[in-house]
């Protein structure tokens, strides 16, 4: 099923919840909803599944105008952050439940639930309650009341967050498995990048209720389009350091009074276009410390991360870097250090519009 | 004594304190103890004092505005008397309580001092209380002779010479037949005497020989010193000292708690005693000859006794009670969780108005509406049909009006229930296909029982012990519920046996008593008005 | 609707489709809408019945002289009797009413050689029980209960709740027997004991005995709303008092009672307006005796007046007046008491939108 959002927009009262959201989910996609808490994700979700009427924009199923549609003939699954599982009914009850507002007859209820339950690994635990079920079953049995109609669309509003580490890692797996063989056309909406990067075939990256990105995870890590987006993806963030271009003997040099370094030459040149005070961008992972290296600076913060050190580098009062360092170096705060910028995955960004200058 | 207190002895205060107790001598303890317990008196007597200032102020006030309506009554001396009632005691426990850091380093020596503080306290009090005539020496109406019952009338044995009946002209010897034209026994005059205020005139028939006269007794008033009462009153204080000695600290709210409940726990012991007699005096079982005894089982006759003329069958009552108190429950349940329901999880114009709506109406006091509503209920009576199921006198009426009464606080609670189902799981029903009033009754009503619960049960005793409602909108007996058969039994014509309307009433406070035990944890915040906390 | 119809034209639906979406838009909304209604008709014919009808019909009866001798309950009749315009000359077609007469049974009400009498014991009843025992007495109890073991205190709370469900008549008679003159009374039995003369309370103290009985059952509400209060007190609070050192009524003084301000206001409002209206036990216990009008409260003599059939006459138009004084004080002090307590929780909306 093809998803279109036009224009969509909701406001409650005053407060502005989502506006001008505008995307198109292919079938079968599996599209990611990423933003920080409270920049309406849940909201643009929710109208999706028609609980919320917009204020203003098309909600289109295929061709087919939703926006007046109830959420019962949207033939729409959702899974829950809380699970909202009926607390009164069996595991049974649960996933059957979408089943009997349907009038299927018995007989086929007790065969689809079955099937399910057991394509989620509990179809032995259909008579407990959700009080007696632990995190993880309860989402299982969250899905499984979702799947269990055999919708046109699944809708999942973070629902992995409230499952320790370990599990969450076991379900995304499952879940996005679940999804390709499904074939299911998806929106999965989370805070935490991770799970849209891993999970997501797109992503949606949502701001202040406005849509800052809608990319593959490589587009939005490799080529960002915003300052927002580059800051945003990426673990730890991006480092951004105010630099002037200079060239030189065909060669482009980005300059600030910490550091002086040489980027490529199609990157430098685009930069250099803009003229003037660009931003430049540079991953952690993309600074290594070497004795070669051009940049001088002096170790603020160790952050041990277990496989990486991650370094608080100060190169002057007004600059610091982000590195990430193998810990056998034993660097410790106080140390100088020379860092060495791998530049042909350098960032550059208009400083006033925040828009790349690489990509448009 | 040099030794320090050994280890093993509990001790209660700070040791430097016990061994200072331990060096003050005896008789400055209990000068100290004396001392304290005065000023209890005093203060306690300046609180009378207080009571007796404002008495003008609270009961007289009328008069500040020119009215002559005042209040008949001295309600703030009451509060006086009873204070000044307490004094005394009061002040013997201080004395003992005085003692009480001692007690853990010389038991005997503590109990001693206390006992001799008591009892100079109580020498003190006696005094005062001889000066000012009140407790054993109040004056109390008196006719100023002695007298012995015998069976031609009551024998005037002697009389105090000087006194109102020697005045009056009665001698030693005269025979009282009766108060006027009413034929009295010895009890019967001394209850009217006892009754009359000083400076009535009781006038006594009296045979004195063959004649018979009579004679207008003044009632006086004497002081009569009983002294089994004075004994009485110093083994009390020397009690409440000893106590007050051992008195663990714990247990002060427990006994001010348990003082304060002494009417009601008195109240409720004597209805409980009273169904099981065949007639009370105060607390005490009594029978037809008055002595102590006379434990029956008549009083609980009702539970089997067939209907007559005028008296329906209890069970007929009860039964309609039940329909009554079920009905109310079952319609209030319905109807407030479906507004609440709607207040709380509906978005619809007129939604805010709706709300403060009820809420106002939460607040405002229905009973006012009384007379109004007996004109509606008498024209839905009116109506064909419907009237005679909800109309004036007819138990569907009698139950709608008490329904409406409780909606303002069903509506409100039931709110707040749905207020705290998260909204997901509403959600969630209505994307796997559920209408908004299957949601209601499959997903969330589920959810919401000890709510139902609570406010089910409120309302079914609420229902089960109308009586203002039922008694205002029914005629006769033929709508009643138990409280108003109960004050019908007490309103007959003929004699009242009390013990068995108190033996309706234990009856009908069972179910309700046994509802009330199973739920009490919800219903204490529903008697709040569902309040909680409101800060 | 005008931001609806943008919607439609941002997006490019022109036409046939738009007007489409627009209708099943509408229709939408308005079943949305009838749903809301339908949950809530019940409740609101019961309240227009029960609430706003006799609000309006007191406010008439009390400007008209219905009493037994020219009763009817037909008040449609009664309104075209005395209402009928002539609709030639625009004048009332009777001009001697049959039933309407002004305000005449509220002059008559403030020329009652007794109205000043019961209004007097209204406010000292009122302000009695309310002082010692709504309030006082409920302070008392909830400080007690909370500062001992907590089971016991929630025991000894629950107590308090039975005179409550205990019906009013049982109640009454109980008190009655308490109260009653020797041998049967339980209060003249321990007097006898006591050696004490045996007083007449009934007749001698009604006051004393409408108070008590009032004040017992009253006193639990506010119990109740002090409890919870002082139990949402953070612990950390009290242990501080307790750190610095202070004793057990110097931590109630400075530390608990301070921060029941608001639950005392609450507490008074709300009884105030209980205790102001409500008469049914004083009905029961005294009726307003024993002595003319002794005990007598303003809203049971709107009841007696009208409803009470001891009354050979009853007089609904009369009885009116008297009680749309309380309706009109019932009124306000519930917007009042609505306005300062509760109406924040109301603002929040509902997280569903459809149907
Ligand atoms: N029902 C509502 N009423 C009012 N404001 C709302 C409502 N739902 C969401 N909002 C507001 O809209 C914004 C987006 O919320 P939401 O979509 O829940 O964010 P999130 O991205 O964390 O899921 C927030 O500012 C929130 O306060
Ligand atoms: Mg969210």
């Amino acid at each position: 099923m093809r998803i279109a959002l036009e224009h969509l927009t909701k406001k409650f009262g005053h407060v502005v919840g989502v506006e001008d959201v505008s995307l198109d989910i292919r079938d079968g996609e599996f599209v990611a909803f990423l933003g920080p808490s409270g920049c309406g994700k849940t909201t643009t979700l929710l109208m999706v599944a028609g609980i919320y009427r917009p204020t203003a924009g098309i909600i289109r199923f295929g061709d087919r105008v939703m926006n007046q549609v109830a959420p019962k003939d949207r033939n729409i699954g959702m899974v829950f952050q809380s699970y909202a599982l009926y607390p009164h009914m069996t595991v049974f009850g649960n996933i059957a439940y979408p089943l009997k507002l349907k009038k299927v007859p018995k007989q086929e209820q007790i065969a689809r639930v079955q099937a399910v339950a057991d394509k989620m690994g509990i179809g032995d635990l259909l008579d407990r309650r959700p009080g007696q079920l632990s995190g993880g079953q309860q989402q299982r049995v969250a899905l499984g009341r979702a799947l269990v109609k055999q919708p046109d669309v699944l809708l999942f509003d973070e629902p992995l967050s409230n499952l320790d580490a370990r599990l969450r890692l076991v379900m995304r797996a499952e879940i996005k498995h679940l999804q390709k063989e499904l074939g299911i056309t998806s929106i999965y909406v989370t805070h935490d990048q991770v799970e849209a990067m891993t999970m997501a075939d797109r992503i949606a990256v949502i701001q202040n209720g406005r849509l800052q990105a809608f990319d593959t995870p490589d587009d939005l890590y490799d080529r960002p389009k915003t300052l927002f987006i580059a800051g945003f993806v990426g673990n730890p963030p991006m480092n951004f350091v105010d630099v002037e271009i200079e060239q030189a003997n065909g060669a482009y040099y980005a300059v600030s009074p910490a550091l002086r370094v040489e980027v490529p030459p199609d990157r430098g040149a685009a930069a250099a276009a803009h003229g003037g005070r660009v931003v430049m961008g540079i991953r952690p992972e993309d600074i290594t410390i070497d004795p070669t290296g051009a940049v001088r600076g002096r170790v603020f913060v160790v952050e041990p991360l277990g496989r990486d050190d991650l370094l608080d580098v100060e190169l002057d009062a007004h600059t610091r870097l982000h590195v990430l360092a193998d810990p056998k170096l034993k660097v410790g705060a106080g140390d100088p250090v020379l860092l060495k910028l791998d530049t042909q995955k350098v960032q550059f960004f208009d400083a006033a519009t925040e828009r790349s200058l690489l990509w448009q | 004594m040099a030794t320090a207190t050994p280890q093993h002895e509990p001790y209660m205060g700070s040791p430097a304190d016990d061994l200072a107790f331990e060096r003050i001598s005896t008789g400055e303890l209990v000068f100290q103890a004396v001392y304290s317990a005065l000023v209890t008196v005093m203060l306690l007597e300046i609180g009378v004092i207080v009571f007796r200032v404002l008495e003008p102020l609270v009961h007289h006030a009328p008069a500040l505005f020119g009215s002559g309506a005042t209040i008949d009554e001295t309600f703030t001396r009451t509060i006086g008397n009873a204070l000044m009632t307490l004094a005394p005691f009061l002040a013997y426990a201080v004395a003992g309580h005085k003692m009480k850091p001692l007690a853990s380093v010389n038991r005997a020596r503590a109990l001693g001092a206390a006992l001799a503080a008591a009892a100079i306290v109580f020498v003190l009090v006696t005094m005062g209380q001889y000066v000012f005539r009140i407790g054993p020496f109040a004056e109390r109406p008196s006719l100023e002779m002695t007298l012995r019952q015998t069976d031609a009338g009551i024998l005037v044995e002697e009389v105090v010479s000087g006194g109102t009946a020697d005045r009056a002209g009665i001698r030693p010897g005269d025979r009282i037949t009766a108060i006027r034209r009413v034929e009295v026994t010895l009890a019967e005059l001394n209850t009217a005497v006892r009754q009359s205020k000083v400076g009535d005139v009781i006038r006594l028939r009296v045979e004195r020989g063959d004649e018979e006269e009579q004679f207008p007794v003044e009632v006086a008033a004497t002081m009569e010193i009983r002294p089994a009462a004075l004994v009485a009153g110093l083994v009390i204080a020397l009690l409440f000292a000893a106590v007050a000695v051992f008195w663990p600290g714990g247990w002060t709210p427990y006994a001010l708690l348990i003082a304060i409940m002494l009417p009601l726990a008195v109240g409720y012991l004597w209805l409980i005693i009273a169904t099981f007699s065949f007639r009370t005096e105060g607390l005490l079982p009594v029978n037809a000859q008055g002595e102590v005894g006379g434990l029956t089982l008549r009083n609980w006759e009702f539970l089997w006794r067939e209907a007559t003329g005028s008296n329906p069958s209890i069970w007929r009552v009860t039964l309609n009670t039940l329909v009554i108190a079920t009905a109310m429950m079952a319609i209030v349940l319905l109807v407030s969780s479906m507004a609440g329901y709607a207040l709380s999880r509906m978005n619809f114009p007129g939604r805010r108005t709706f709300l403060s709506l009820t809420l106002i109406l939460h607040g405002f006091p229905a009973v006012t509406l009384l007379i109004a509503i007996f004109f509606v209920l008498r024209n839905i009576g009116n109506i064909p049909v419907l009237g005679d199921y909800f109309g004036f006198n007819t138990r569907g009426g009698i139950a709608l009006v008490m329904v409406a009464f409780e909606l303002p606080l069903g509506v409100w609670l039931m709110k707040g229930f749905f207020d705290g189902i998260p909204w997901d799981i509403e959600r969630s029903a209505l994307i796997d296909g559920a209408s908004r009033w299957r949601t209601f009754y499959e997903i969330l009503l589920p959810q919401i029982r000890p709510g139902l619960l609570a406010l089910g049960i409120f309302a079914f005793i609420s229902g089960w012990g109308a009586y203002l409602i039922p008694q205002t909108y029914s005629i006769g007996t033929k709508t009643a519920t138990l409280a108003v058969y109960i004050n019908q039994l007490t309103s007959d014509t003929a004699p009242v046996n009390w013990n068995e309307i108190a033996a309706v009433g234990l009856f009908q406070m069972l179910p309700v008593f046994l509802l009330f035990i199973f739920a009490q944890e919800y219903l204490l915040n529903i008697y709040a008005g569902g309040t909680k906390g409101s800060s | 609707m005008a931001n609806q119809r943008s919607v439609v034209q941002d997006a490019g639906l022109a036409g046939e489709q738009g007007t489409a979406v627009l209708a099943r838009s509408r229709r939408r909304t308005l079943r949305a809408q009838l749903t809301a209604y339908g949950f809530l008709a019940p409740a609101g014919i019961l309240v227009i019945l029960f609430f706003f009808i006799p609000m309006l019909l007191i406010l008439f009866l009390s400007i008209t002289n219905l009493s037994t001798t020219n009763f009817t309950t037909d008040i449609v009749r009664m309104l075209r009797s005395d209402l009928d315009i002539d609709l030639v000359s625009f004048r009332f077609v009777t001009d001697q009413p049959a039933y309407i007469v002004g305000f005449d049974n509220f002059e008559r009400m403030f020329r009652d050689e007794f109205a000043p009498k019961i209004l007097f014991n209204t406010l000292f009843y009122v302000f009695c029980t309310l002082a010692f025992f709504n309030v006082g007495l409920a302070l008392v109890i909830s400080l007690l209960t909370t500062h001992i073991d907590r089971r016991a205190g929630f025991f000894f709370r629950a107590l308090w709740i039975l005179p409550r469900i205990t019906s009013p008549a049982v109640y009454v008679l109980m008190w009655r027997r308490i109260i009653a003159a020797a041998p049967f009374g339980i209060l003249n039995q321990f007097n006898e004991l006591a050696g004490r003369s045996e007083v007449n309370y009934y007749q001698d103290h009604p006051w004393v005995f409408v108070i008590l009985v009032n004040g017992f059952i009253g006193a639990s509400f506010g119990m109740i709303i002090f409890t919870s209060a002082i139990e949402s007190i953070p612990k950390d609070l009290l242990n501080a008092s307790l750190v610095d050192g202070s004793s057990v009524f110097q931590r109630i003084r400075y530390v608990i009672l301070p921060l029941l301000r608001w639950p005392l206001l609450f507490v008074v409002t709300y009884q105030t307006l209980s205790l102001l209206t409500s008469f049914e036990y004083i009905l029961l216990l005294t009726g307003g005796g024993p002595g003319l009008y002794q005990t007598e409260v303003w809203s049971l003599t709107a009841y007696n007046r009208a409803l009470n059939t001891y009354f050979a006459n009853a007089q609904w138009g009369y009885g009116s007046a008297f009680a749309v004084v309380l309706v009109i004080i019932g009124v306000v002090m519930a917007i009042v008491y609505m306005r300062a307590f509760r109406f924040n929780e109301l603002v929040a909306e509902p997280k569903i939108e459809v149907l």
